[in-house]
């Protein structure tokens, strides 16, 4: 099973997530940064609140190594997937 | 095959057996279809950051179409749903089944409630005139189109791209509230989830967080981008 | 089942109280599930066939009536002459039905299926009832894609690839409802395919018998596992795929279509991320079989056990980035061309690994050519064959000249039909006793195999040739081209070989069916053979085993110094073996 730890506080990560939700909308709508940066940022948020979700309610932190390996397999292809139909346009 | 069943039911990984990844089967296999939704989604999501990336002309700016506050709020909704789910989960490994059955509830009226909230931002869209392949003729979006507050070369894509991504997510959010459901008359409320087997709660735990995990990165990328 | 039976290794199952329908049925049993797999992919099998001879008969005699053309109706081949319209639905729906249909399913559905927990030492699969969904999504789909071909205006026909947007269109392909049915049964095809990915994963990991490391497997479940992971991660972007085709169809969206600021290459980009997988799922079984049957016919272990392993592993991971060579003349990025150039020569290297590890477990071998065997053995033959028409292609100046001709429709068969059909053969006829508990003719089985043999090369080689001179694939009449003309006695003879290769199959039908009721009674173990299945009666029982064997050893150990006979079970204990770490709970 799980290898054994201290249990996250559930609460905490959900200010947490509660934060970075209103960090985004506050960038899209309301800062008057360039659109390029905008989307880095954006794209860091959500991948920061998505890896929360996923290491902490998910217990992905506290699995064994094997288990994160499977879960984080597809990540890679998709990125691949991606950049390939991404680098028809670019040339 | 009951001596089987016992003890893939239980929250051991079945003996007699060599060591596979410590995980019991209903988990693991629960984990396994993760990796093929992920696999999915990359392909409807991978669709549409390809065609907006290789689209000649500019994308519609958000919040023209669809509306932000609504979906924030929705957003919000569903990680409460993810936060309510694990506390369910936290409930029953401490072995109190009251509990869990509480915060069960609640995160099947959240997800419940994510549903509605999303069939009904649909109705609105369709009835201003956004549509899967794009903007209606006549409607009020296709006035915006007319006087260029919307692009006219990209809103066919948008309306593909938009209503496919956030249909599927809708359809498997469901898929968890019914789940989730079943569970609660079939399993939680007869009190047939202890202290020692609460696999059904965790494994659908999975499936739910999965859910808002996607959402996290669609609410950005077609939301706010 | 006989007493003597009765008395060997395995022990009975509990006594089985189901009824008829939920034993034969709807049934969970991983058995049961793999025959009806069986059964309807053989049939799937024949319609792909039929559909291939009248293909045949148009490019081998081209404007002449067919023979039993009568039955088509007048839209398709009036008077028994087929049509361009209907042409390409043959050979739309010959590569969906052959690829989807039969051999996908023959080699996982089946084998995957019935091996699995027989090979490892567990009662069943790991989720019995999703097992039993699988096949039944499997089934439905198709259901709807055989009654695609009765549909007002015909069936999909735009190729088994369905590029878009020549698929999305009812305009531009003269087709209605048939492209939908297309997009619709896929759908299902992938969802059983995850269904039972997800099944074959979870069981191999977790329900191995005590000493049953991963070291231990057969190669036979190595490629299973592997090829699960491979069905798992790429099923899903077809079917993703397949429903944004289905809503460009319907609901008039605009994936694909460039008019609309879509993409025609992106349905390219999404297919082909499965597809090339999807050649993989098509092979690796089939290798996997292969290995254990040429070490059981060569009494020896394998040559290169692990380096076998690591080769599937390397397949598998380098299969995800080699699917852009199936798009060199598409007017992709050059760069990312070129990158897949090289990706795609690097995998012929894992490929290469296992073909001399073959060699090398033959070699000096106590060579026994029974039938399994002598399918094996031509199997690595044509697969070499197979591979070296691979490494032309991946070369992308090569395939510029060579893309969409008949090189390639050889390339596929010699892997497909020589490599994955003949695999296919030999396993079947492998574990047929197992299954039902009789024994195929041995002698029928070696006549097929030689006539197969034979008309298959006549059949599918001079297609390199043919391809060479410029024949493009799909195309109803070749002799609208004058320099394609010359060719024509050349299709001729292939058409005829094919005709004899079609009915040369019957005898491996008649000798299948025919042995179901008449065949031999089948010992335990016939082919003296290793694996745990062995230790079971034949054909299996329902559960299996009531106690699950304990392993001792690995699955090669054949002419082993510590006993006798010249071959080793692995669930067999000899005085050294110790036992495994694990010790089982009492009741298993």
């Amino acid at each position: 099973m799980e290898t054994a730890h201290k249990r996250p506080n559930y609460i905490l990560i959900w200010v947490y997530l509660a934060v970075l939700t209103a960090a985004e909308l506050a960038l899209a709508f309301e800062l008057p940064i360039s659109r390029n940066l905008k989307l880095v940022l954006l794209l860091f948020l959500a991948v920061w609140k998505a890896a929360l979700v996923g290491l902490f309610f998910m217990h992905l932190k506290f699995e064994r190594w094997n288990l994160r390996i499977m879960a984080i397999i597809p990540l890679p292809l998709a990125v691949i997937f991606i950049l390939a139909g991404m680098s028809d346009h670019i040339w | 095959m009951t001596h089987a069943a016992a003890t893939v039911d239980q929250m051991q990984p079945p003996y007699p057996a060599e060591r596979g990844l410590d995980v019991y089967n209903k988990k693991l296999g629960m984990w396994v279809f993760l990796a093929s939704e992920v696999m999915f989604f990359a392909a409807l999501i991978g669709t549409y950051v390809i065609l907006r990336f290789g689209a000649t002309g500019e994308w519609a700016r958000p919040g023209i179409v669809l509306n932000i506050k609504i979906t924030a709020f929705n957003t919000f909704l569903l990680i409460c749903s993810s936060v309510s789910m694990v506390k369910a989960y936290a409930a029953i490994q401490d072995g109190d089944p009251k509990k869990m059955r509480f915060w069960l509830l609640m995160t099947i009226l959240g997800g419940a409630t994510f549903v509605g909230i999303q069939i009904y931002e649909y109705v609105h869209l369709v009835e201003h005139g956004f549509v899967p392949s794009g903007v209606r003729e006549g409607s009020e979006l296709a006035a915006l189109v007319a006087n260029g507050t919307l692009p006219a070369a990209t809103m066919g894509l948008y309306g593909s791209t938009f209503f496919t991504m956030t249909g599927f997510h809708g359809f498997h959010v469901t898929c968890g509230v019914i789940s989730m459901a079943y569970l609660y008359f079939t399993k939680a409320l007869p009190g047939k989830y202890s202290k020692q087997d609460y696999g059904g709660i965790e494994t659908v735990g999975l499936y739910w967080h999965f859910v808002d995990l996607v959402w996290i990165i669609l609410f950005t990328i077609v939301y706010l981008i | 089942m006989t007493s003597v039976a009765a008395t060997a290794h395995g022990a009975q199952a509990h006594h089985d109280d189901r009824s008829f329908v939920r034993k034969y049925i709807f049934s969970t049993d991983h058995k049961i599930i793999g025959i009806q797999f069986l059964f309807v992919s053989l049939f799937f099998l024949l319609v792909g066939g039929l559909l291939a001879m009248q293909m045949r008969w148009q490019l081998g005699f081209p404007g002449k009536p067919m023979p039993g053309g009568g039955v088509l109706p007048e839209t398709m081949a009036p008077g028994g002459v087929i049509l361009p319209e209907y042409y390409i639905q043959l050979v739309t729906m010959h590569g969906t039905f052959m690829v989807f249909f039969a051999i996908m399913p023959l080699l996982v559905g089946v084998f995957a299926n019935f091996l699995i927990p027989l090979k490892i030492g567990t009662h069943d699969m790991a989720f019995p009832r999703i097992n039993m969904w699988s096949f039944w999504t499997f089934l439905i789909g198709g259901v709807v894609m055989l009654s695609s071909l009765f549909v007002p205006d015909g069936a999909a026909r735009a190729g088994w690839t369905m590029y878009a947007p020549l698929s999305a269109r009812h305009d531009y392909s003269g087709a209605s409802i048939g492209q939908e049915l297309w997009s619709v049964s896929i759908i299902f095809v992938g969802l059983s395919s995850i269904l039972g990915s997800l099944n074959y994963i979870t069981t191999i990991i977790n329900n191995r018998a005590p000493g049953m490391t991963w070291f231990r497997l057969p190669l036979s479940v190595w490629s299973l596992f592997i090829t699960a992971i491979l069905g798992l991660l790429a099923l899903p972007v077809l079917s993703g795929a397949a429903i944004m085709l289905l809503f460009d169809q319907i609901i008039g969206t605009h994936f694909f279509d460039p008019a609309a600021g879509g993409q025609a290459l992106l349905w390219q980009h999404l297919f082909w991320f499965f597809g090339h997988p999807e050649v993989y799922i098509l092979i690796l079984p089939a290798m996997g079989m292969v290995s254990d049957i040429i070490a059981n016919g060569s009494r020896k272990p394998i040559f290169g056990y692990h380096s076998m392993v690591f080769a599937i592993v390397a397949i598998a991971f380098l299969g995800w980035i080699v699917w852009g060579h199936h798009m060199f003349v598409s007017g992709m990025n050059p760069t990312l061309g070129s990158s897949f150039m090289v990706s795609t020569l690097v995998i012929a290297v894992p490929s290469a690994v296992k073909t001399f590890n073959w060699m090398g477990t033959m070699w000096r071998g106590n060579l026994r050519f029974h039938v399994p065997m002598l399918h094996a053995v031509a199997f690595v033959a044509m697969f070499v064959i197979g591979g070296l028409s691979g490494i032309f292609m991946a070369a992308t100046p090569v395939d510029m000249q060579i893309h969409d001709t008949y090189f390639i429709v050889a390339h596929l068969h010699y892997v497909l039909f020589g490599g994955s059909l003949f695999a296919l053969f030999g396993a079947i006829t492998y574990w047929y006793p197992k299954m039902f508990g009789r024994l195929m003719s041995e002698p029928w089985g070696k006549v097929h195999f030689w006539l197969t043999f034979i008309f298959y090369n006549c059949t599918f080689f001079p297609m390199h040739i043919t391809g060479m001179a410029g024949e493009m694939r799909r195309l109803y009449d070749p002799n609208q081209y004058t320099f394609l003309q010359p060719w024509q006695p050349m299709r001729v003879f292939i058409s005829i070989s094919a005709f004899l290769l079609f009915a040369t199959q019957l005898i491996f039908f008649v000798n299948f069916w025919w042995s179901l009721w008449k065949g031999q009674k089948a010992p335990q173990n016939p082919w003296e053979d290793n694996g745990l299945e062995w230790s079971l009666p034949s054909p299996a029982p329902h559960g299996n085993w009531e106690k699950v064997p304990t392993v001792y050893r690995g699955p090669y150990e054949f002419s082993s110094p510590q006993v006798a006979e010249d071959y080793l079970p692995q669930y067999k204990k000899l005085p050294t073996d110790r036992e495994p770490a694990r010790v089982p709970l009492a009741g298993h």
